[in-house]
């Protein structure tokens, strides 16, 4: 492999990687507070990307859609959770598999009202070129998704570290019993936990739109990907998936050049260890077994 | 020379991060003796029975069960050597009826791997038996969960029995019983065979000191007394850990 | 259900080709009746795991994958359709895998077993995926031979279509002989205490293992009918969707029932086959029963059934 390559790939694997933190930032903040792993995160993934679409087609701004998308999606999570997943409150499994059921539903609504055909969305502005790093040609886009990403990275940890919204979220990691003992309204919060989750799979569909195409079987792919991520770095902790995206961008991306033949397969198995070995990641701290 | 205690332990340890719940527990339990430990809240008997039943693994010490050494074995095959325990808080097959927990139990000794039916009648009335001996006769279709309290630990007691058990550990038998129950279930363990070593972990006096040869005090972790019922009750030290609140309340 | 109704129901599936001609569509019915029935096999395969052993698999799809794929490599590479050697080997090369999987995912419970099975399912998708030589890949792997057995031809609809029937019955007979034996009643007894089935000298991770390669061999079954069925494998047959579209199926029907699993296989093949022809979104229809079941009725249609009738016979 040339130099060239390496620093391409590197750089390929470093965005990827920001996608998936993005990705699987929301997964994450949804099994830390609640224990459900929301196996609906790829549909709403897809439909923050199609929500994106939808508000180019109509102002032709991406920076529009790129605000409007996740607050559909949080919008949608917000109904979602007290509408449907308090109802089973404590039956963990349950959760996980009413979230199956909801991501059907998304998928299915999507392809019948936006078509089930591949789609584009452009570059926004000022994004839409290459440039010149190590003599060879790279898309500026992908340098603004690890910039974007590592905003929003910079972002949370502010909101977790520094805020009362971030206290509740750190206390409710730990043991969100206890903050209802505490007479915090955990009704609300896991509203807005799963809102926020939502929200933030909203977003990497936006962000992922116009470097990865839109179509169907997206969801499958975001899903299983943020799955990896958050197994591999931790469930229910940032560092999980910051630590976990930080893997498995580049892992996957060089992996695709190293061997073409078995790289998903490795990806799996890496993380299949990681679940043997680790089951709570590598930065995890949540109980086994539940 | 003399036979091999039923159950003997030495120098068990057992941390849980920094905190010592067992801090060098030695005892042995004759063949067939009926054995209290008892001490305050936070003494280490329940990590004891968590110890001696495989659950939890011994930071140091070991366990010898009929004189062979059982350290660190899982609790299936210690269950398979004979030891059985009648857990604190129930674990019972909730939607299976009262006949099958008891099944269960007898079915263990001769393995899962059997294709043969099961629930037949002579298996039925053999769980009877044991339903019978803990006075659950009339509730032998009864779901786990629709038993009462005190059923559920008659139940909790029939299920142990039914292993056919050498050494059997009861954990708090009376918890949350009313006295009558507490009456009959302690005369219930009061007349099993003396071929069955017990160890019997209880906060009633009145319980450890009927049923009781012999009796360990665990503090913090540590045996700071054992001998006879009349012994225990006439140590200076144990009155001033915890018998005497314990019989004031 | 009375055992006489049970198999008057299924000589009357048996025979179906032979007393349905003159219904309209009758072919095109013995068609959707032969893949509801390969897909009551995969189901029924499953709910040994999720109804009685209670273990939440959702990568079911790896062995149903490998039984398909196996059973077509083998007719390929040994060039012959004989029956016992092509099922045979779908069976063993899912058993096995499922031994391996199992190995590893046993120790796990909850949503970390459900996790587990799923990256090791995945595993196996991207492997039928990117290995080409061996898979076809991405295109799959068409024109597989229909089998033979003894002299028997099954390239007839109705021969293969009689082939599906009695495996089914088979499979449906051993599950039945399963949840009366005792070794389905220790199952049971994993699924709700296992911590009390280790005190009472069962060694649970060994039952479970061994429920889970059954259960693996069972699906592969599945997997070479449908092989034989379509003709044509490909990884979707291994991947996440085929894994959660068992699940489906075990839980709409009824987990831990005989007769759940093969109206949820009906039901979601109906959705898929017949519902999706008359309108554009039967997947969303799909998707809303499944969470109606799972939020007020998780004991599935049968399990309602059972449950309703026992209230009106009080």
């Amino acid at each position: 492999m040339s130099l060239e390559l390496v620093v391409q790939q590197a750089l390929n694997g470093i965005s990827f990687g920001a996608l998936l933190f993005i990705l699987a930032a929301g997964l994450s903040l949804i099994f830390g507070m609640m224990d459900v792993v929301n196996l609906a995160h790829g549909a709403f993934y897809m439909l923050g990307a199609y929500v994106a679409l939808q508000v180019v087609q109509i102002t032709g701004q991406f920076w529009i859609a790129i605000v409007v998308a996740p607050v559909v999606l949080a919008a949608v999570g917000f109904v979602i959770e007290p509408l449907l997943l308090r109802r089973l409150r404590g039956r963990h499994l349950d959760q996980v598999l009413l979230t199956i059921g909801v991501g059907f539903v998304i998928v299915d609504l999507i392809g019948l009202y936006w078509g089930r055909e591949v789609r584009t969305l452009p570059f926004p502005p000022g994004f839409d070129r290459s440039i010149d790093i190590g003599g060879s040609a790279y898309p500026t886009y992908r340098l603004f998704v690890i910039a974007f990403a590592v905003l929003l990275a910079g972002t949370l940890y502010w909101i977790h570290r520094r805020t009362a919204m971030g206290a509740l979220i750190r206390a409710g990691v730990d043991d969100a019993q206890m903050l209802s003992a505490l007479g915090v309204d955990t009704d609300r919060l896991f509203a807005i936990t799963f809102a926020v989750g939502a929200g933030l799979a909203g977003l990497a569909g936006v962000v992922a739109a116009p470097a990865f195409g839109i179509q169907p079987g997206m969801d499958v792919d975001a899903l299983i990907f943020s799955l990896i991520v958050v197994v591999v770095g931790g469930l229910g902790t940032l560092n999980g998936a910051a630590a976990g995206a930080a893997l498995v961008g580049p892992a996957e991306t060089f992996g695709k050049v190293l061997f073409p033949q078995f790289a998903l397969a490795l990806i799996f198995a890496i993380m299949a260890v990681i679940l043997l070995g680790r089951p709570s990641g590598l930065f995890g701290r949540i109980r086994i077994g539940r | 020379m003399s036979a091999a205690p039923a159950l003997a332990v030495e120098g068990l340890h057992r941390s849980f991060g920094g905190i010592h719940a067992l801090d060098g527990v030695s005892l042995a339990v004759a063949d067939g003796e009926r054995r209290a430990i008892i001490g305050p809240n936070g003494a280490g008997k329940t990590t004891l029975f968590n110890v001696l039943t495989g659950e939890i693994p011994p930071s140091s010490g070991t366990v010898r069960l009929e004189g062979t050494d059982v350290t660190g074995l899982a609790t299936s095959d210690l269950a398979r050597r004979g030891l059985a325990r009648m857990y604190q808080r129930n674990e019972l097959f909730e939607p299976l009826t009262a006949r099958e927990n008891v099944a269960l139990a007898l079915a263990a000794a001769k393995g899962p791997y059997r294709l043969s039916r099961a629930r037949t009648s002579a298996e039925s009335a053999e769980a009877d038996v044991y339903l019978e001996r803990v006075g659950l006769a009339g509730r032998e279709t009864a779901r786990a969960r629709g038993l009462s309290h005190g059923e559920r630990r008659q139940l909790e007691l029939a299920i142990a029995l039914a292993q056919s058990p050498r050494v059997l550990l009861l954990d708090e038998p009376t918890a949350g019983m009313s006295p009558a129950e507490t009456a009959s279930i302690s005369r219930l363990i009061g007349e099993l065979d003396r071929s069955l070593t017990i160890l019997i972990v209880e906060h009633d006096m009145d319980v450890v000191f009927r049923l009781a040869d012999r009796i360990t005090v665990l503090h913090e972790g540590r045996p700071i007394a054992e001998g006879t019922p009349a012994e225990v009750r006439g140590d200076r030290l144990v009155n001033d850990v915890y018998l005497g609140k314990a019989l004031e309340a | 259900m009375a055992p006489l109704a049970s198999i008057g129901f299924y000589l009357a599936l048996l025979t179906f080709p032979d007393w349905s001609g003159a219904i309209e569509g009758s072919r095109y019915m013995t068609t959707i009746l032969r893949d509801m029935t390969v897909f009551a096999i995969y189901a029924l395969s499953l709910d040994l795991l999720v109804g009685r052993a209670g273990m939440p698999s959702l990568g079911h799809a790896a062995f149903y994958g490998s039984g398909a794929y196996a059973a077509a490599i083998a007719s390929q590479r040994l060039a012959t359709s004989e029956l016992t050697v092509t099922l045979a080997a779908a069976i063993a090369v899912s058993a096995a895998l499922a031994l391996v999987i199992g190995l590893l995912c046993v120790r796990a419970t909850g949503i970390f077993f459900l996790m587990l099975t799923l990256a090791f399912a995945q595993m196996v998708f991207a492997v039928a995926f990117q290995w080409t030589d061996v898979t076809g890949g991405s295109n799959g792997f068409a024109g597989i031979a229909r089998p033979t057995f003894g002299g028997l031809e099954t390239s007839a609809p109705e021969a293969l279509y009689r082939l599906v029937v009695i495996v089914f019955g088979l499979v449906s007979l051993l599950i039945w002989w399963i949840s009366r034996s005792h070794y389905g009643r220790a199952l049971v007894g994993v699924r709700e205490n296992e911590r009390r089935m280790r005190a009472l000298g069962y060694h649970t991770r060994r039952l479970k293992l061994s429920a889970f390669v059954l259960a693996g061999a069972l699906a592969g079954v599945a997997g070479a009918l449908s092989a034989w069925s379509f003709r044509f494998v490909s990884p979707n047959d291994a991947g996440i969707g085929r894994s959660v579209e068992a699940f489906v199926m075990v839980l709409i029907g009824g987990a831990g029932t005989l007769l759940g699993p093969i109206v949820g296989a009906g039901v979601v093949l109906y959705i898929d086959r017949v519902l999706s022809s008359a309108i554009p979104f039967s997947q969303a229809v799909l998707g809303v029963v499944f969470v109606a079941f799972v939020l007020a009725a998780r004991q599935g249609i049968v399990g309602s059934l059972r449950a309703a009738l026992v209230r009106v016979r009080r």
